[in-house]
């Protein structure tokens, strides 16, 4: 094959991998609710990407003479489950587990392990609040019941002369229930069940947890659970749970929802009980008065049934829902008995001392925990929560569940000009910035410089920042919203966003100037407006009126889907798992064949070989690195004749960038340096001289860089492009290697993922390789960062030796950031 | 303030679509009656009035076309905005040339939408001066 055709081959693969990464890196921005689509698109871009993909792997087998096989079973291992994704089938598939911890349990799979769990494992996991820690018996597990068993026939007849109307609810029930009671649990689950158990000596709280609990569906109080249970009763009760599915109750409801034709499901949430000396519930809204700006907690002794079933007096305070939460109303109950859990199991009724009967049983500071808990949850869940909670014997309080609380009619009502009442508020910023998370948020302005300040971000504020830096990513769960200047809605922070459901708004150009510490404003990505004040018609109005549009069916398949395509996890091509059989997402395989198609131009003494007439150019440059160049169209002058070129005849935007930071003054150190770095300089004088040898290599295109350099051991990649249009620019930075033990190589690691993270990279390490990407940026944003890439590609020769110990770090991070004193990295210290 | 409230009809079989489009025009003062049926929007056309129609032109079992033949036939005035797949946006073009105010392609983005709400809902203020 002649040279000219296998580059027409690469020229199209880097073109098809930077239209895949594209079109991830939409589909990614599509997830954040700005965009509507429906389930055909989703069909569609799958089908779209899986075509391409198979395009670049047919395209990388034509360059390297067919030696990526692999790659093709890899595509049909990583398209596959998508395909079952877009077909609905995966969830009760054979590759979904039969029991799984709170911990561990997948979090979009609600129809495996049921609304309850679910939420909680969110809870626990996003917004770590506690939650006592516990595992889930999943749908999976109840499918397996009704399998071995053989009790689906037996079910499927029953409900269908129930549906028919020829059995009453009642009769129905008492005949599933009876068979379900009557069967055992089968051994495959009863042993993982076990294996849970084994870990904990105390007793359980068994709880069901069916699909479309906690969901849009409430079948609230419906099923059965069970408190206080122990280990060895677990599987007993687990089947009085699984046979509550078939309550007459539920039956009935599931008559009146129209629910006759569907499959009921259920998993089984364990919990480790905690006995609570007080428990309640937290209605965010004031259901007496939901224009009223409260919300209400109730509180009563002893286990929390007291307060679900209304059985004894309760204590009721009304607190304000904003910070810091003032008490406005208290009433308090005198109460007689409590439930509380027995001895060894179950529960008993006992009296109330006399002097307790009558005082309130829950502290100031706790209702102000509880209301500040309340609203986080409400903020993540998007709709008003009603949050049943207990305390412990040591003061310990934990959220037992949360779901969406059912407003009165009257509420529904409110606001019903929402857009009249939103004129009456000044307009700060519109039309600006894109929309990397959909939704509403409000609170004071906290403008972030420096990760210093990362502690003291506020619950509830609205950061705003300059950038969308990944070094921000902590505080985005406590954030009401987020608002940037600059940044990318395909970045790492806006996946960030998009995973705590925090709404952000990117690229509002003049955000730290217009909006000032401490304003309170409100942000609407829908109108991308940003108003004065709280726009209480506007929040109340997104909490009860509009949909969520995370828990809306598309949304969840899209972010399904994108977990198995968007996550990059492939990240050390030096590895030895670096293969076609490790790569876990459609991201990994693009990553792959990048750099296998590379790497097949890198071997540059076999491809010379093989293509004698691909002309390489020689940059003439002050700085001793015999740096080759291969000009895929664009790179460089076309006046230039011979075989040299000097810096200023380079077109390649990428490439000048980044040798102005290589070349720039007192970069390339001419001090008198110690034996051991003239040891390492000789070695890197002699890996540059000798022709070819190495990766001193760049393949460039007018806006496009991709760079591989050994300076004596250190091994640079960069990959860059700088388009005029932000959204097609990336850059991709990876440092390893090094003349000194491992302990400084990992020092020096560190240092540059301090000096990177400063420049809003999102920055991964691991030993003393270094990897770092950015997205998004303008041209000239992206012709700074890699300038300083190539300070940095020079700057880092020398630190192996003077790099000491792990105190030098700053130090040096200082010296950098003085050349830099405009830079945000002067500012930024620590990771 | 309220009378002078533009009527929306949003028609898309993909419940998502209404649930969605919904509060985003209700945000800019519109009233929105929404369906995932079209003779049950064709019954709402003839008992009540609406300014602007929203409806997709691709439905499973019913033809976005002939809806809208019928509800132009019943309200002459109304504006008419498609909302079509990127596949058949130029026949759709082709073929509505007249009669539609303008097309809008799927996926689109919540403010695209407004905008051309907007615009539309402008060209009926200017006329009835």
């Amino acid at each position: 094959m002649a040279f000219p055709e296998v580059f027409d081959h690469f020229q199209a693969l880097l073109k098809d991998h930077q239209t895949a990464m594209e079109m991830i890196a939409d589909l990614a921005e599509k997830s954040g609710g700005d965009y509507i689509f429906d389930r055909k698109y989703l069909v569609d871009a799958l089908h779209e990407i899986k075509a391409l993909l198979l395009k670049i792997v047919k395209g990388l087998n034509f360059i390297t003479g067919n030696r990526c096989p692999d790659l093709y079973p890899t595509l049909d291992r990583i398209f596959m489950p998508l395909e079952a994704e877009l077909r609905g089938r995966l969830s009760l598939s054979e590759e979904m587990p039969l029991v799984a911890s709170l911990d561990a349990l997948p979090l979009d799979k609600p129809e495996l392990t049921g609304g309850k769990a679910n939420t909680l494992a969110e809870v626990r996991r996003r917004l770590h609040l506690p939650v006592p820690n516990g595992f889930v018996i999943t749908t999976r597990a109840y499918r397996r019941f009704l399998e071995c068993n053989q009790l689906e026939d037996r079910l499927a007849t029953v409900l269908e002369s129930w549906s028919a109307g020829r059995l009453g609810d009642r009769q129905a029930s008492r005949q599933i229930q009876y068979s379900i009671l009557a069967s055992v649990v089968c051994p495959d689950v009863a042993r993982v069940v076990k294996r849970q158990l084994e870990s904990s000596l105390e007793n359980w709280a068994v709880r069901s947890s069916a699909y479309g609990e906690g969901g849009d569906l409430t079948f609230a109080g419906l099923h059965e659970s069970f408190l206080n249970v122990p280990a060895s009763d677990l599987l007993e009760t687990y089947k009085k749970v699984l046979a509550s599915l078939y309550s007459p109750e539920a039956l009935s409801y599931r008559r009146q929802m129209g629910m006759l034709g569907e499959e009921a499901a259920m998993a089984v949430l364990c919990q480790a009980m905690v006995n609570s000396l007080v428990s309640g519930v937290v209605h965010t809204l004031n259901l007496e008065e939901p224009a009223s700006d409260n919300l209400v907690i109730y509180a009563s002794p002893g286990l929390g049934r007291t307060v679900v079933e209304g059985r004894a007096n309760i204590d009721r305070f009304v607190v304000a829902r904003s910070p810091s939460h003032a008490i406005q109303h208290i009433e308090v109950a005198s109460k007689e008995t409590l439930i509380r859990a027995a001895a060894a199991e179950g529960e008993k009724e006992a009296a109330i001392s006399l002097e307790e009967r009558d005082k309130p049983c829950i502290s100031e500071d706790d209702l102000q925990t509880l209301a500040s808990w309340a609203l986080t949850l409400e903020r993540y869940f998007k709709r008003p929560q009603e949050i049943e909670w207990a305390q412990d014997s040591k003061g310990q309080i934990w959220i037992l569940q949360t779901r969406r609380l059912t407003l009165p009619p009257a509420a529904a009502a409110l606001a019903p000009n929402v857009c009249e009442s939103c004129a009456l508020y000044p307009v700060l910023i519109q039309g600006q910035g894109t929309v990397a998370h959909a939704g509403i948020g409000c609170g004071p302005v906290y403008q972030i410089q420096t990760n210093e300040d990362l502690q003291e971000f506020p619950e509830g504020a609205i950061l705003v920042s300059r950038y969308t830096a990944p070094w921000l990513a902590p505080i985005v769960p406590r954030a009401a919203a987020i608002i940037s200047a600059r940044g990318s809605a395909a970045g790492h922070l806006a996946t960030i966003a998009r995973e705590f459901r925090v709404p952000a708004l990117v690229g509002v150009a003049q955000a730290t100037e217009l909006l000032k510490p401490g304003m309170e404003i409100t942000v609407d990505t829908h109108r991308r407006v940003v108003y004065a004040g709280k726009v209480k018609e506007l929040l109340q109005y997104e909490l009860v009126q509009a949909t969520v549009f995370e828990d809306t069916p598309e949304f969840r398949l899209l972010r399904r889907l994108l977990r198995r395509i968007a996550p990059l996890t492939l990240i050390d091509p030096q590895a030895p798992d670096f293969t076609p059989q490790a790569c876990k997402s459609v991201h990994d395989v693009l990553r792959y064949v990048h750099e296998k198609a590379v790497q097949e131009l890198l071997d540059l003494p076999r491809f010379l070989k093989r293509f004698r007439g691909a002309k390489i150019w020689t940059l003439l440059s002050e700085v001793p690195i015999g740096l080759k160049i291969l000009d895929l169209g664009g790179g460089i002058d076309p006046a230039v004749r011979g075989q040299q070129v000097k810096v200023e005849h380079l077109r390649s935007l990428p490439l000048r960038a980044l040798w102005e930071g290589v070349e720039a003054p007192g970069v390339w150190s001419t001090e008198p340096v110690q034996v051991d770095f003239k040891g390492l300089l000789s070695s890197l004088t002699k890996t540059s001289t000798s022709e070819f040898a190495g990766y001193n290599l760049a393949v460039v295109t007018e806006t496009y860089l991709n760079l591989h350099l050994r300076l004596g051991y250190h091994f640079n990649l960069i990959d860059a492009r700088m388009d005029p249009d932000p959204h097609h620019n990336h850059i991709y930075f990876r440092f390893v290697g090094g003349a000194t033990d491992i302990s400084r190589r990992s020092r020096r690691a560190r240092l540059l993922e301090q000096i990177l993270t400063g420049y809003h990279f999102k920055v991964d390490t691991k030993g003393d390789l270094v990897v770092a990407r950015i997205l998004h940026l303008p041209q000239d944003e992206m012709r700074g960062r890699l300038r300083v890439l190539g300070e940095l590609i020079g700057f880092t020769r020398q630190l192996d030796i003077q790099l000491r110990s792990d105190e030098d770090i700053p130090q040096f991070v200082q010296t950098f950031a003085g050349r830099h004193p405009h830079g945000e990295a002067a500012k930024t210290t620590g990771g | 303030m309220s009378q002078n409230k533009l009527k929306i009809l949003v028609l898309d079989d993909e419940p998502i679509v209404c649930k969605r489009l919904q509060p985003a025009l209700e945000k800019l003062g519109f009233t929105v009656d929404t369906f995932t049926r079209s003779f049950e929007a064709l019954q709402a056309v003839e008992s009540s009035t609406y300014d602007i129609i929203i409806t997709d032109l691709k439905m499973e079992g019913m033809d976005g076309m002939r809806f809208l033949t019928e509800a132009k036939k019943i309200s002459p005035e109304v504006e008419v905005i498609v909302i079509t797949g990127f596949a058949t946006m130029e026949t759709a073009k082709e073929s509505f040339k007249k009669g539609v105010f303008d097309f809008i392609a799927k996926p689109f983005n919540l403010g695209e939408i407004q905008q051309v709400v907007q615009r539309a809902a402008a060209k009926i203020r200017e006329s009835r001066k």
